[in-house]
């Protein structure tokens, strides 16, 4: 028999009793001869604003109706209420689904007749993608994220630095993992904050130059927190950083590509993402940092010194593509990306058209990233905010 | 008293003028000499049948003969009234002898077309006609075989005989050998063979083709429209020449009980008043009128007939086909998903009364074309040539189909029939009628009236589609979304997995409410299920895993 620790049991409590609290509402609908409804906040662009007071994007006001007598929406209907019964009931029975569990505990065919008596068969969804849909669904309909449901999805982010965690019924401590990392789990909720002695949380874009900067030491040099994402980044790595900023007030540092597509990463931590807009109030860092690289570590400015030298740069940049260009003029009419230096930022890029890789700097030396270029920037305080 | 002797024969003169004017009559090639003889000989075996109250039974045979020669012989038989043998050889044998110069609805206007195809067959081929008939009641068949003189305009009769009946039969079958050309007539024939069934559903009519086939029309129903009755003339319907005929035959004494008596529509009061109008005393002799010096007053007397207001002519001795019937012969000949007909009420043109009926049917096995078929029909008889001529061409082709929610091409069949004591046809060919303004107007009112009917059922169908394909999509997810909604009815502290079929009350309230959601409106005749049945049937039988 597994241990089924109290932190999990409360969480399943709580959740089980919201989701079912939502759907015996829709029952009681069923049963007095109401159409039955579920009332969701919208999803869409147009409903996800940017809230500059809190510098994060959450959903608008605006709600739909998925009517089950409503012929465009009575599928998704059905989807919604089978992922909700099939979370339920995971809640229920102590289990950890994870969304692609989820997908195949409730694919099955539904068998019924056309109006000729021919036997017809229809999936209840074919792709994972309308699995996750309803699960999203269900999300902005009931206030409850998965991470509250207990559902598990691939752990992609890593962490390394001085502190120690409970998780579950162990302590860990995230400085003696060796060359290993700890892998971010899915409810990063449930864990528990023991010590820390770290001064600053460094989150870089890819999952080598996390390695790298692990291997060299960086973080027992500068009493630091490494994350990575390993691109973009998962729900449970964002709620993550969240916390090491907001519970323990360590300072968020980026570190990117220079180029849209490492912006929009950087971004998507600071403000959170449209898709999931609804949760940027648990998972958006609104006080993270763009560390770099910039495009003025590249080609300098009348301040600044550049950090590559001329042929440096001539090795190291590449062209940009069209779609890096069509990105940047995208990125320039978000809000958030409307400041005086975000501007001269993406200006710089769109006149140079050119673009670099973190580990084109690493190229320059590993120790000139992890011991020059980095405690520099945050030393002079060489950010975009 | 027999149904028979209520024939009038009657005696007119006139000679050889249709053997010489074969095209006239409609025999202007070998192929439409065919046509025009099938056509003729079945028409009298319907009048003889259906006119009298009895179930049609006509047959039909082509048959090659004459060797390399391209002679057909044509026989049709039938079971009606047949021809007494006092009158048999006048009957077929001298033209414009006949039974039809009455005012009355028959098929052949004036009885010449059978004696046009034995002055046909006589002159190409040099044989007689071959008639054998027995009248109901009678012991025996009469057979004779007669050619006409032309001259003489009298019968000649080659052969006769006699027998006594060994079966119940009575009825005519006339035989003839004509020069022909099948395979030119063929199809015309076929068609109108077609249209024949479709307009007379209680007639079994079976043809026997040159080729070997044999086509057999099974009636549908034995309902047959009441016969139609003889009547006397409507003052505005007369001519001159008429009217001196009348003058001739009638038994009043005087000019008064000679409006009244000889008239429909014309009573004693409205006789007097004309009378005054064109000048007459109501005690002259009628015979008077007759002498030579009063021509010009005759002439001024038809004329004030024409315009006295007197009554509207009479359309009860009119034999309309009913809605019913044309109805039948649609759905046997077309099978169509829809059908519907209607009778106008009856007007008059000229003194002369008229019923306009129009059928009309959509979908099913009709094919579609660009313009909708039409079935031309004048006392029964199909209108086959000179379509582009008629008035019913004319209205059809005016009428805006889009209008009507009708996107051609379209599976459509028009039917119009027009009864009437005088079809007011274009030629002497009889195959197309003429636009006379109140028949145009009839004619009109009836198609409009389906083709708005029409709308309807297409619009309702489609709104029935529409809640069926509601239905189907709203019903085939019930059983999942009771079992999902009804795992919640269980609390976290004391769950279980749901027994199977424990979600029923949930199914049970679902089925309500998608059934309530779903108006179906019907169309046609479909027997309705309600919206409640058809929700169950689509997840009957349908388990929840």
């Amino acid at each position: 028999m597994n241990v089924v620790d109290s932190i999990d049991v409360e969480a399943r409590r709580r959740a089980a009793s919201i989701l079912r609290d939502v759907m015996l509402r829709v029952l009681d609908d069923v049963i007095k001869g109401r159409p039955p409804k579920l009332v969701i906040p919208k999803r869409t662009l147009s409903n996800t604003i940017f809230d500059p007071e809190r510098g994060i994007l959450v959903l608008g006001d605006d709600v739909f109706e998925r009517n089950m007598l409503d012929m465009g929406e009575t599928r998704r209907f059905m989807q919604t209420l089978l992922m909700a019964s099939i979370v339920y009931q995971a809640l229920v029975e102590n289990e950890y689904p994870t969304i692609r569990d989820l997908y195949y505990r409730g694919k099955h065919t539904i068998s019924y007749r056309d109006l000729k008596g021919v036997l017809r068969e229809e999936n209840t969804w074919d792709e994972q993608a309308e699995s996750d849909a309803a699960i999203r669904d269900i999300e902005v309909a009931t206030g409850l994220l998965r991470e509250h449901m207990l559902i598990l999805s691939k752990e992609k982010g890593k962490v390394v630095g001085n502190m120690r965690i409970r998780s579950g019924p162990d302590v860990i401590d995230l400085s003696k993992l060796g060359h290993g990392a700890y892998a971010i789990e899915s409810t990063p909720d449930l864990i528990e904050f023991l010590d820390v002695d770290a001064e600053f949380v460094l989150v870089v874009e890819k999952d080598a130059v996390f390695q790298q900067l692990h291997r060299i030491g960086f973080w027992r040099q500068y009493k630091s927190i490494l994350v990575t994402g390993a691109g973009q980044p998962d729900r449970a790595t964002r709620r993550f950083v969240r916390r090491l900023n907001e519970e323990l007030g360590l300072p968020v540092y980026v570190l990117t590509d220079s180029d849209p597509y490492g912006w929009n990463i950087y971004s998507v931590f600071k403000v959170g993402s449209i898709t999931l807009s609804y949760e940027s109030e648990r998972l958006a860092t609104p006080k993270a940092k763009f560390l770099g690289v910039s495009m003025t570590d590249i080609f300098g400015d009348a301040n600044k010194k550049p950090y590559l030298t001329e042929s440096e740069r001539k090795n190291f940049i590449i062209k940009a593509k069209e779609r890096d260009v069509k990105r940047a003029r995208e990125l320039m009419n978000y809000t958030w990306f409307q400041t005086p230096r975000w501007k001269k930022e993406i200006n710089m890029f769109l006149e140079k058209k050119v673009k670099l890789e973190i580990e084109a700097l690493a190229g320059k030396g590993l120790k000139f990233l992890a011991f020059q270029y980095i405690p520099e920037k945050i030393q002079v305080r060489d950010w975009i905010d | 008293m027999s149904r028979s002797e209520l024939e009038k024969f009657r005696e007119m003169s006139v000679a050889e003028f249709f053997s010489k004017y074969r095209e006239v009559a409609g025999f202007s090639n070998p192929a439409r000499a065919l046509y025009q003889t099938v056509r003729e000989l079945v028409e009298n075996s319907l009048d003889a049948t259906d006119g009298h109250g009895i179930v049609p039974e006509v047959k039909i045979y082509i048959e090659r003969v004459g060797g390399e020669r391209s002679w057909c012989r044509v026989t049709v038989e039938d079971n009606g009234i047949g021809v007494p043998p006092t009158v048999m050889s006048e009957a077929f044998g001298k033209v414009l002898f006949s039974s039809k110069y009455v005012l009355r609805q028959t098929r052949g206007m004036y009885g010449l077309g059978v004696k046009a195809s034995i002055l046909y067959g006589w002159a190409t081929t040099g044989n007689p006609v071959e008639v054998q008939s027995s009248t109901r009641g009678s012991d025996y068949v009469y057979v004779k075989k007669l050619y006409i003189d032309t001259k003489r305009n009298e019968p000649v009769v080659v052969e006769e005989a006699q027998f006594r009946k060994n079966v119940s039969w009575h009825g005519t079958r006339v035989s003839l050998i004509i020069e022909c050309d099948w395979q030119r007539a063929k199809a015309r024939i076929l068609e109108y063979v077609r249209r024949t069934a479709v307009i007379a559903p209680y007639s079994d009519i079976i043809l026997q083709t040159p080729d070997g086939e044999i086509l057999f029309f099974p009636r549908t129903t034995r309902k047959m429209p009441k016969p139609p009755r003889t009547a006397k003339p409507h003052p505005h319907g007369v001519d001159v020449e008429t009217l001196k005929q009348m003058l001739r035959a009638t038994k009043a004494k005087t000019l008064l009980d000679f409006l009244e008596s000889e008239f429909q529509s014309v009573g004693e009061q409205s006789a007097l008043e004309f009378l005054k109008v064109v000048g007459l005393k109501p005690e002259m002799k009628p015979r008077r009128l007759l002498r030579s010096e009063n021509d010009g007053l005759l002439v001024t007397m038809v004329e004030a007939m024409k315009s006295f207001k007197f009554r509207a002519p009479r359309s009860d001795y009119l034999s309309p086909l009913g809605e019913e019937l044309i109805k039948i012969g649609l759905k046997r000949m077309f099978n169509p998903e829809w059908v519907d007909a209607i009778k106008r009420p009856p007007r008059a043109y000229q003194g002369h009364p008229f019923i306009v009926e129009v059928g009309m049917a959509y979908g099913g096995a009709i094919q579609a074309s660009e313009e909708p078929l039409l079935l031309r029909y004048a006392n029964k008889i199909p209108l086959l040539y000179e379509e582009k001529e008629d008035v019913s061409y004319k209205v059809v082709s005016d009428v805006n189909w889009k209008q009507y929610d009708i996107e051609m091409p379209a599976p459509l069949v028009v039917l119009v029939h027009v009864v009437s004591t005088k079809i007011p046809y274009k030629g002497v060919g009889k195959e197309s009628i003429s636009d006379v303004p109140e028949l145009e107007a009839e004619i009109r009112n009836g198609v409009l009236e389906l083709a708005r009917r029409l709308k309807r059922f297409i619009s309702a169908k489609e709104r029935e589609a529409e809640a069926m394909r509601k239905i189907l999509v709203l019903a085939r997810y019930i059983p999942e979304i009771a079992r999902s909604l009804k795992t919640f009815s269980r609390p976290p502290e004391s769950w279980k997995p749901l027994e199977p079929g424990e979600e029923k009350d949930v199914v049970e309230s679902l089925v309500g409410l998608v059934a309530r959601s779903v108006t179906l409106p019907r169309s046609g005749d479909s027997p309705g299920r309600s919206v409640e049945d058809l929700v169950r049937s689509v997840i009957s039988g349908v388990k929840v895993s």
